[in-house]
């Protein structure tokens, strides 16, 4: 885990990371969710609809802009205020994505950093886009 | 140089944005209470967003010691005389 201070950052800064999302991911978005669209739980439902497997769900994917900023960039001072994702094409399960994010603004007033965030498939597509703000916490705590 | 007429109409056109509503009218005793949707984290986006229409920043002290939208237009009036 990453472990970056507020004067520690700088506009441009990056972090990545690979995961692969699996079957199991999507069992325990399901349980914990309760969402029960058979387009993401049922594979022949997502095949007549004309998808190659149950489509990942998109929060599951959005999901992993928490590890980015909680583990990442800044890290362990991170304190998520908001995002503001677009899915941008399906993913399915057993697909290796890899997660990107720069920073594109730093507010030193309130200690907070802007980070434009994306995922891509294996074959680089682009499938979420995120902006991301993220407040970072001082020895103090926040200004925010 | 920028009037205090030209800053407050730039200011009101952050304020529409970031609240999404274009039926804001800024006047100076205007605080967070006259907004509904003005709360810490909308302020925080407020305050970054006007930092970028007036290429500046701001430090904290200068920030918090603000008590209405006409105190805002005072020290971005005087900040951009400093430019």
């Amino acid at each position: 885990m990453n472990r970056y201070d507020l004067a520690q950052i700088a506009e441009g800064m990056k972090a990545s990371f690979e995961v692969q999302l699996t079957q199991e991911m999507m069992a325990a978005f399901r349980s914990i969710t309760g969402d029960e669209n058979p387009l993401h739980c049922d594979k022949e439902y997502a095949k007549a609809a004309g998808y190659p497997n149950t489509v990942a769900y998109g929060m599951l994917t959005a999901s992993f802009f928490s590890t980015l900023v909680g583990m990442y960039l800044p890290g362990e001072k991170a304190l998520f205020q908001s995002a503001d994702v677009s899915f941008l094409a399906p993913v399915f399960p057993g697909q290796i994505l890899r997660v990107l994010g720069e920073v594109s603004y730093i507010n030193q007033a309130y200690g907070q950093i802007e980070i434009k965030a994306q995922v891509l498939n294996e074959a680089d597509e682009k499938v979420a886009k995120a902006k991301l703000k993220v407040g970072v916490r001082s020895e103090t705590g926040t200004r925010a | 140089m920028e009037s205090i007429e030209e800053i407050q109409s730039r200011l009101q056109e952050v304020f529409r944005d970031i609240f999404d509503d274009q039926a804001i009218v800024l006047f100076r005793e205007m605080t967070a209470k006259d907004i509904e949707d003005w709360d810490s984290l909308t302020h925080i986006n407020l305050v970054v967003a006007v930092e970028k229409e007036f290429g500046l920043k701001f430090n904290l002290t200068e920030i918090k010691g603000l008590k209405n939208v006409g105190e805002m237009i005072d020290l971005l009036a005087r900040r951009l005389s400093i430019k």
